[in-house]
C-alpha cells in the first residue's frame, strides 16, 4: 500500500513492529513499533511513559518523513532519544 | 544398511497443537517425539527415519524475540543432534514464515541442513530466500501431506550429503544464488536459440531469472511538516465498535474510510480492531490508539508540528491480503489523498 503512496508522490511513513518486513519489500521509510499487538506503545508502562513513548514513535515518524533516504531506511525511535529511558510501571 | 534419519520439526503455536493467537507469544519449547503434522512426517518417514522431537514456539515471540528464541533452539538442537531440520509449512502466514526461515538459518550454523515451506509471497521466503531452501506452497493448509512429502525429499537428499540442483529443476523456490557451470553450447548458440524462440512465440527458460520488488523511489523529504496536511493508513483492523462496513477478519479486499474529525482520542466504546492475524484484546480493552496514534498526533497537531490532520482515515485489515489487492487499496487511497493535496502520509502496520 505505501508503494503506491509513493508512486503518487505522497511521503510515507511505516511504523511497524517487524520492521524487517516492509524493509525486505523496498518500504522506503520504515520507524520501529513496539510489538504487533501495540504497535505504538506499550500497555506495560504506566499512562505518562506510555504516552511519551507514543510521541516519541510519532516524533520519529514525522523525522522520517523529513529526512532524505536513498532506498529502504529503518528510523529507530529508541536510538534517537535513548536517554530518557522507559520504565515498567 | 544406512542410518536412520534423526529429524527435528519446527511448528508454531497453533500447528503444535497449543492454540491460537492468544497463545503466540510463548517462548521455544521442545516436545518428544512427533506433533500436529509432524505425525504426517513420521508416517511418511516409516523405517527411514524418527521425528525425535518438535519444536513448537510462539510466531510473535520468534519474531519479536529472536535472539532468544535462536539460542533456545541451538542448544536443543545440540541436545537431540538432528540429521535434518523441517519447518513449517507457513503457507502464507507471514510471522509464522519468518519464524521458519530463522529456524532454518540456526540449524544452518550448526551444520544442520534444513527445509522449510511457504507461499512464494511470505515474508519469511522474500527476505531470506539466499538462505533457504524452501518448497513453494499455496495458501491453504490442506495441501500439507504433499507439500510435507516434497519436503521431507528435499531433506533426505540433503542429509545425506548429496548437493541439490538448481531450484526449478529440484522443485525449491529460487534462492537468488547463481552457480557456474560449463555449458556444451557456447552462449551465442543459446542466445540466437532463445531469440528464435521469443520471435516465434515459443516459451523459452531464461538463464537470469530477475525476480524482485518492484522499487519506488523515495518521494524526497518533507520540509514544511508545519503547513502539511497528513493522511492517517493503519492495517491493524480499526473500525467503529460493531464494524457497520463488516471488514473481514483476514484476507481483506478493502480499506474503509472513517472520520475522525474533531475526536481528540479513540475510546474503547467507539472502536474496535477485527484483525484476525493477531490478538487484538489490548487494542479492545486499552487504546485502539496503538494501531492509530490519534492523541498524540492532535498534540502535535495542536503544537503546530504538522498542520493539520486529514479528518478522514483508511483502515484495513493487515493480514493475508495479496500483492495486488494491497497495490489496489493503496491506489485508492492515495487517490483520494491526491486530490485532497496530502503530500506524507502516515502508515501503522500490523
Amino acid at each position: 500500500m505505501s508503494k503506491e503512496l509513493a508512486r503518487a508522490g505522497i511521503n510515507v511513513a511505516v511504523v511497524s513492529a517487524i520492521p524487517m518486513i516492509p524493509l525486505s519489500v523496498e518500504v522506503s521509510r520504515v520507524v520501529r513499533g513496539v510489538r504487533v499487538e501495540h504497535v505504538c506503545g506499550d500497555p506495560n508502562l504506566n499512562e505518562e511513559n506510555d504516552r511519551r513513548l507514543m510521541r516519541r514513535i510519532v516524533e520519529t515518524a514525522l523525522q522520517a518523513l523529513q529526512t532524505e533516504v536513498a532506498g529502504p531506511t529503518l528510523f529507530d525511535p529508541d536510538a534517537s532519544s535513548a536517554e530518557e529511558g522507559i520504565h515498567a510501571s | 544398511m544406512v542410518e536412520p534419519l534423526r529429524v527435528v520439526h519446527y511448528l508454531n503455536q497453533f500447528f503444535g497443537g497449543i492454540g491460537a493467537e492468544e497463545h503466540a507469544n510463548i517462548p521455544l519449547q521442545v516436545e518428544e517425539g512427533a506433533v500436529g503434522p509432524g505425525r504426517a512426517v513420521q508416517q511418511m518417514l516409516g523405517d527411514r527415519g524418527t521425528v525425535v522431537a518438535t519444536f513448537v514456539c510462539g510466531d510473535n515471540y520468534f519474531v519479536e524475540e529472536g535472539e532468544q528464541a535462536a539460542v533456545a533452539a541451538r542448544q536443543a538442537l545440540e541436545h537431540y543432534a538432528p540429521h535434518l531440520v523441517l519447518a513449517g509449512p507457513a503457507f502464507d502466514a507471514g510471522r509464522y514464515g519468518v519464524a521458519c526461515a530463522q529456524m532454518c538459518a540456526v540449524a544452518k550454523e550448526a551444520g544442520i541442513p534444513a527445509v522449510t515451506g511457504m507461499y512464494p509471497e511470505n515474508p519469511g521466503y522474500t527476505t531470506f530466500r539466499r538462505e533457504l531452501v524452501c518448497v513453494p506452497t499455496g495458501t491453504r493448509a490442506t495441501e500439507m501431506q504433499a507439500i510435507l512429502t516434497r519436503m521431507i525429499e528435499l531433506g533426505a537428499k540433503l542429509a545425506r550429503g548429496e548437493g541439490l540442483g538448481p531450484a526449478a529443476k529440484e522443485g525449491y523456490l529460487p534462492t537468488g544464488l547463481r552457480r557456474s557451470v560449463v555449458r556444451q553450447q557456447p552462449g551465442w548458440e543459446r542466445a540466437i536459440e532463445m531469440l528464435e524462440a521469443r520471435v516465434n512465440g515459443r516459451p523459452y527458460p531464461s538463464e537470469v531469472l530477475l525476480q524482485q520488488y518492484e522499487t519506488v523511489p523515495p518521494p524526497p523529504p518533507v520540509k514544511d511538516l508545519g503547513q502539511v496536511t497528513l493522511g492517517l493508513v493503519t492495517s491493524g483492523g480499526l473500525v467503529p465498535r460493531g464494524n457497520p462496513d463488516g471488514q473481514v477478519s483476514g484476507f481483506a479486499q478493502e480499506a474503509f474510510r472513517y472520520s475522525i474529525e474533531g475526536q481528540q482520542a479513540l475510546s474503547i466504546e467507539d472502536w474496535e480492531s477485527v484483525h484476525g492475524g493477531f490478538n487484538p484484546h489490548i487494542l479492545n480493552t486499552k487504546k485502539p490508539s496503538y494501531v492509530l496514534p490519534l492523541p498524540v498526533l492532535r498534540e502535535l497537531e495542536a503544537e503546530g508540528e504538522i498542520g493539520a490532520i486529514y479528518p478522514h482515515f483508511f483502515s484495513t485489515v493487515g493480514n493475508g491480503t495479496a500483492v495486488s489487492q494491497a497495490k489496489q487499496m493503496g491506489a485508492q487511497i492515495a487517490q483520494e489523498f491526491k486530490r485532497a493535496q496530502i503530500r506524507a502520509a502516515l502508515l501503522v502496520a500490523t
